[in-house]
């Protein structure tokens, strides 16, 4: 691994700091002592900054120590779906000003007369078309009309306007125009923030461009003030280090491109997760691997495979009717609507639902006392005695049982059932529910999900992890140190990260190598460029190149990541071949004897960090010390019929070594482990749960 | 204590387990049949179904693709079963057909089935039909009977216990225009019904057959539950509309009349389509199990709209009926390529008869058409053929009681069809778009308006020719209520810089325009529902601003008043109001604007 060169020794501290929607969590490397560090606060709704600083004071941790500080963060995806963002103006090529609001016409509410569908972040007054035409090769059909726009940017002075995006067709191909209509707005508009979609994406789809830079254009002005604040109030505290933030690659780009391209932070939460995931992956040498995480509201899963995150090239953000495209490459996520504020009901036609519906924070549970009368997945587990009244968050938050049972009741009796078998039915529900996003990233990809280990964590994934294990027959799971804090964790190891696109629409068997090879050259340079600008150097640059691939005439096309001796050796049988095995693997078929087509090149630029050393915990014998045993419990399992006597451990006194047979319950502050009938768990070198899943 | 009730009957928890497993198969069937079909239809317009099927034949599941599609992969089901008994259906067999009298549309949908086996038994099928882009046939023009419409598979084998019949595939191969994607899209198929038979296996392996199969029929009689529930509350009576076609495109300007009537008793309703039209010439016909489909698309949209799987248990308490030799219900040898654009249609009436009956659960009339031209030619870069639908448009969706309609939206017929990306189709074909846009004043006015309907404007790069099948120019989408008609849809072909729109309807085949001309594509907008001049003020102002509607408009139709600045003139639009409903200024004089 390289090292880093400091441009100070100010101090040794590594911190990450991942604001949540409810909590803030920080994590902490002290690379003087090896030493790591947590904190969590409430999220401070308006004040993000003061819900920094607590979690800091929290943590006994001064950013005079600290030469890097890593920060992931919701204000960018909240900006956007709470609609409460920039004035923004679109400039688009002319006859297109519809398409942002006409997107791709879809209707999957099928059989709803009261479907919707996506709302524009930029109403069509505030859409202007531009004089300039390219063509699909990249060619002028009609030149830009300079003075046109300029009248037009003109106009639009005093109009409150804050943000401008700009999209040209094709300028995937050729930059120039939006390029230059930038400068125009910079010029007649300085101060406002300006945002040209090639400087996002290189990729042709032009409704997915145009909402991508509206995106930027819209959260822009927000998200930049944010982090400038941040910047400030880090400097005025002594921070003299260097200031990245996390894009939903998982990776790092500094701040001055964190505020220019405010679009990328959008899942920089999630992602890092992942990236923590694939950390604990690559001290235990595990090439494959789904990351798990579960809280209030959703659970989400992403796969790590030959030791890498799965990416995506675009996401779709908001419910899928109404959902507004992003088009930029991110840690490919699938998220279900299951978490352990879920409600269970009984609707229509006497029908039992688990969600979508969730209590939230407010009113919450029923179990939490603040008025929730509907059963959850949280009250589910109270009852089951998974959960604890006096234990919960270290009992800092007392629960009320009989809130639960009581709201338990009113839906098992509607079908006939006790509430027993009713909560254990909505854990049973929910588990096939989050099986579904685990499925969608694995088997739905020809990956066979039970080749990987689950690394499982957020507040209520140990809970049913093992369940979910078993529905999908993955064999083994991990528990990570810490799980309620881990995208923080996760970020300690992220590498800085460019990634670049570039549509080609070339035939392999015709493609010039040196088209081929003057686009990476291309992206190579713009890459180095910018690790070259970032103020802590990392040592060495990772190229990984990778092509979107489709058979001539087929339209969707698979990403194919590709050796670089395929490309020097312009080897095309063996580019082809990787194409014809990836799209096998991935879809069951393949078509060897016709041709392809290379649709778009990519490449990631990695400038690789220093990880911080795995944490390793004391060694411990066979079985767990005395004092690791809290208390024995009835915990209901379906597979022993019922309550049985269930001992109860301590997660911060389980030393290295320590083995368990399930049934056991491990709690820790945030999180509570359900270790099932059947289910072995030991515990590693650096204090993470294996277990190995009971059939 | 108690695990799982020893009673036959299956606890609610296992139900929806099942539910949850069973929309899992048909997602997945849909996300691997998408992913690796090779035409554009397939992968971006989603024009497939996939579903998953009782041993009769039932509708279990059915994944999200065609609304129209809900009955004609049920019955195609059937007719396969019937055909060869169950007992000659063994495992890893695959049965195909195209027969458009048996899936009730046009030959472009070939649909595979599969058996699901369990311990020696079929205890499933799964089932995929898709769009194939071109299936042989006459190109571009009208056909007046199934035979020019294209290559016929009745019911066969593709494959035989994994056994691929390749006489079967070669014959198929010689008779389409794109032999390689045809069968590109063939393996894709495959993969969908595999993946289904997979999975549903996986499925009673896990849960039991006495479960899942238990559960399924459970999730049925649910799904009646509702329904009837939801009918019951509907007022008994006859409701009867009646709405119609522009022409066959054969007999240019003869209408063709759509009547319906739905009769309501407790919690049944019986939709009578006998009155619709009876079969054409032109290719606009379409089968049995699309005329019935009709009724029950209209149905499931008033009583289960959002009940997922979608299943037969839906439609228990709804009676069709649908004589033979209808436009919904041809029969062979009457053509049937167009099949999809008239049952909208019937489906818009079916609403436009019960507005009265349950008028805050229905919708004023939509574009009802894809608007979704063909071009072909020879490519310039290659010399080969090029054939490519560009569209759909989207256009304008009705208004309702409590809501405007929604705009540039694909009509009933599809679900969650894409159109295609402008910088795709100008980097695979030789078309420069000129404009893709709303078209302003398109939607009925009203309380509540229609959505717009959209414009696109298509240059050609060299030389292509150009198919349109487009109907509703004529018999406008229609309001409720007091609610205004929207525009219509239309077409257009500017040779040398000069526009020609005055055309007798929307229907050119294999029109040939050369380097430079152009064509135009129109979306009728949404029907209004309300009396115009009900509509809130500012509400019009609001669209005047925006461009959704122009101040002319707004002061002819809505007597609303805006300033050349946008904002809204309540003295004078008050006045203008008091005029209008006094009768002293009568908006009948004024002439709708629209397109």
């Amino acid at each position: 691994m390289s090292g880093i060169a400091q441009k100070s020794k100010q101090g040794g501290l590594r911190i990450a700091v991942d604001i949540g929607g409810t909590f803030t969590d920080l994590a902490a490397f002290d690379e003087s002592t090896g030493a790591l560090h947590f904190g969590k606060a409430l999220s401070t709704h308006g004040q993000l900054v003061n819900g920094i600083q607590d979690t800091l004071n929290g943590a006994k941790l001064d950013v005079k120590d600290t030469y890097l500080f890593l920060h992931g963060s919701t204000i960018a995806i909240n900006t956007l779906l709470e609609r409460n963002g920039a004035e923004t103006a679109l400039l688009i090529t002319e006859g297109f000003r519809d398409i942002y609001e006409i997107g791709r016409v879809n209707r999957p509410d099928a059989y709803n007369l009261f479907f919707s569908k996506h709302e524009p972040l930029i109403r069509r007054s505030l859409r202007f078309e531009i004089p300039e035409r390219l063509r699909a090769d990249g060619t002028v059909h009609k030149a830009l009309d300079e003075a046109a726009v300029r009248e037009l940017v003109r106009s639009l002075k005093g109009r409150g306007i804050e943000s401008v995006a700009v999209l040209c067709l094709h300028a995937y191909r050729t930059p120039a125009h939006e390029a230059r209509v930038k400068e125009i707005v910079l010029e007649e508009l300085p101060g406002t923030f300006v945002s040209a979609s090639h400087e996002l994406s290189q990729e042709y789809r032009e409704f997915e461009r145009v909402s991508t830079v509206a995106a930027n254009a819209y959260v822009g002005p927000r998200v930049s003030a944010y982090l400038g604040e941040l910047e400030s109030h880090l400097i005025a505290a002594g921070f003299k280090g260097s200031f990245y933030a996390v894009q939903s690659t998982g990776g790092l780009f500094p701040i001055e491109h964190a505020r220019r391209d405010c679009v990328r932070m959008l899942e920089s939460g999630p992602a890092a997760g992942v990236i923590g995931a694939q950390a604990i992956c690559a001290q235990m040498g595990l090439g494959e691997a789904i990351a798990f995480d579960m809280g209030g509201t959703t659970a989400k899963a992403g796969v790590i495979s030959g030791g890498e995150p799965l990416t995506t090239g675009s996401a779709l953000i908001g419910g899928y009717e109404k959902a507004l495209p992003i088009q930029i490459p991110m840690i490919d996520i699938f998220e279900v609507g299951t978490g352990g504020g879920s409600i269970a009901r009984i609707g229509e036609g006497n029908a039992l639902r688990v969600g979508p519906q969730s209590a939230g924070s407010m009113p919450g549970p029923a179990c939490y006392g603040r008025g929730g009368i509907e059963p959850t997945v949280t009250d589910a587990n109270l009852i089951l005695g998974r959960l604890d009244e006096t234990n919960f968050l270290g009992g800092e938050m007392p629960l009320d049982k009989a809130a639960s049972v009581s709201a338990m009741r009113t839906v098992a009796t509607q079908v006939g059932l006790d509430e027993t078998i009713m909560a254990d039915g909505i854990l049973r529900i929910a588990v096939t529910q989050m099986s579904h996003a685990v499925k969608a990233v694995t088997t739905e990809r020809g990956l066979v999900a039970g080749n990987f280990t689950m690394v499982v964590y957020g507040g209520a994934g140990p809970l049913h992890g093992s369940a979910i294990a078993r529905e999908i027959g993955i064999r083994r799971m991990l528990i990570p140190f810490s799980p309620g804090h881990f995208s923080a964790y996760g970020m300690l190891f992220s590498d800085l990260r460019y990634d670049y696109v570039r549509s080609l629409f070339r035939r392999l068997d015709e493609v010039s190598f040196d088209e081929v090879t003057a686009m990476y050259a291309g992206m190579e340079q713009e890459g180095r460029d910018a690790i070259a600008q970032s103020a802590v150097r990392p040592s060495e640059v990772k190229l990984s190149y990778a092509a979107d691939m489709r058979y001539v005439g087929q339209e969707h096309a698979v990403t194919v990541d590709l050796p670089t001796d395929l490309i020097t050796r312009q080897d095309r049988k063996a580019i082809k071949a990787e194409f014809d095995r990836v799209h096998a693997v991935r879809y069951g078929t393949s078509a060897p004897g016709e041709p392809a087509d290379l649709v778009s090149l990519r490449l990631t630029v990695t400038g690789l960090m220093k990880k911080p050393a795995p944490r390793a915990v004391e060694e411990g014998g066979k079985t767990p010390e005395p004092a690791a045993l809290l208390r024995t419990k009835p915990v209901y399992f379906r597979d022993a019929k019922g309550y049985v006597p269930t001992p109860v451990y301590a997660r911060t006194k389980l030393r290295r070594g320590n083995e368990i047979t399930g049934p056991a319950l491990i709690e820790e502050h945030a999180s509570t482990t359900v270790v099932q009938p059947g289910d072995h768990l030991t515990v590693d070198a650096f204090g993470n749960l294996l277990i190995a899943i009971g059939s | 204590m108690t695990t799982e009730t020893a009673s036959p009957a299956i606890d609610a928890i296992t139900v929806e387990i099942i539910r949850n497993g069973l929309l899992s198969i048909t997602e997945e069937m849909k996300t691997n049949l998408m992913r690796t079909a090779y035409n554009l239809i397939i992968y971006e317009a989603l024009d497939f179904t996939v579903g998953l099927f009782t041993v009769k034949g039932e509708t279990i599941s059915i994944g999200l693709g065609l609304p129209m599609f809900i009955r004609g992969m049920a019955e195609t089901v059937k007719a396969k079963i019937r055909h060869f008994g169950l007992e000659n259906i063994h495992p890893n067999d695959i049965l195909v057909t195209n027969d458009a009298y048996i899936t009730g549309s046009h030959l472009n949908h070939f649909t595979f089935t599969q058996p699901v086996y369990h311990e020696g038994e079929i205890v499933a099928f799964a089932c995929c039909m898709a769009h194939w882009l071109d299936v042989g046939g006459t190109l571009g023009q009208v056909t007046t009977d199934i035979f020019s419409e294209g290559i016929q598979i009745p019911i066969v084998k593709y494959q035989k216990a994994g056994v691929v019949n390749q006489d079967l595939v070669d014959i198929i191969a010689m008779n389409v225009r794109l032999p390689e994607r045809a069968m590109g899209d063939l393996r894709a198929q495959i993969t969908a019904v595999t993946t289904g038979e997979r999975r549903f296996a996986e499925l009673v392996q896990r849960y039991g057959k006495e479960a899942v199969l238990g559960s399924v029929s459970i999730l049925m009689d649910q799904s009646e539950a509702i329904a009837r529930a939801n009918t019951r509350n509907i007022p008994d009576g006859v409701y009867e509309a009646e709405s119609y076609m522009d022409d066959d495109g054969v007999e240019i300007g003869q209408r063709i009349p759509i009547k319906v009537r739905v009769e309501k008793r407790g919690d049944e309703m019986t939709i009578d389509l006998s009155d619709v039209s009876k079969q054409v010439r032109g290719f606009y016909n379409s089968g049995y199990t699309t005329g019935i489909a009709c009724a029950q698309v209209a149905y499931k949209c008033l009583t289960t709209p959002t009940d997922y799987p979608v299943n037969d248990g839906s439609f228990r308490s709804l009676k069709v009926i649908m004589p033979m030799g209808r436009v919904i219900s041809a029969e062979r040898p009457f053509p049937m390529r167009v099949w999809m654009t008239f049952p909208m249609t019937v489906i818009d009436t079916i609403f436009k008869a019960l507005s009265n009956a349950i008028p805050d659960r229905v919708i004023a009339g939509h574009h009802a058409d894809l608007v979704f031209p063909n071009i072909h030619g020879i490519s310039q870069k290659d010399g080969r053929l090029f054939i490519v639908g560009i569209g759909p448009l989207g256009g304008g969706w009705g208004a309702k009681k409590s809501e405007d309609g929604i705009s540039a939206t694909v009509c009933m017929n599809d679900g969650d069809t894409h159109n295609s990306p402008t910088e795709q189709l100008e980097s695979k074909y030789p078309v420069l778009v000129e404009r893709y846009a709303l078209r302003t004043d398109s939607a009925g006015a009203g309380e509540n308006r229609g959505g717009l309907g959209a414009e696109m404007v298509v240059q050609a790069l060299s030389p292509f020719s150009v198919t349109t099948r487009i109907d509703r120019v004529h018999c406008k989408p229609w309001g409720l209520h007091g609610g205004l008609d929207a525009a219509g849809n239309g077409i257009g072909i500017r040779r040398d810089g000069e526009w020609e729109t005055d055309m007798p309807n929307a229907k050119i085949f294999s029109v040939r325009v050369k380097k430079g001309d152009a064509y135009l594509m129109q979306s009728g907008g949404g029907g209004g529902f309300g009396d115009p001049l009900l509509r809130d003020p500012e509400k019009v102002a609001h669209d005047v601003r925006e461009g959704y509607v122009s101040r002319q408009s707004a002061q002819d139709l809505y007597a609303v008043i805006v300033t050349g600045q946008g904002t809204l003139d309540t003295g004078a639009t008050e006045r203008l109001r008091a005029s209008r409903r006094s009768g002293s200024d009568n908006r009948q004089n004024f002439e709708v604007i629209a397109g």
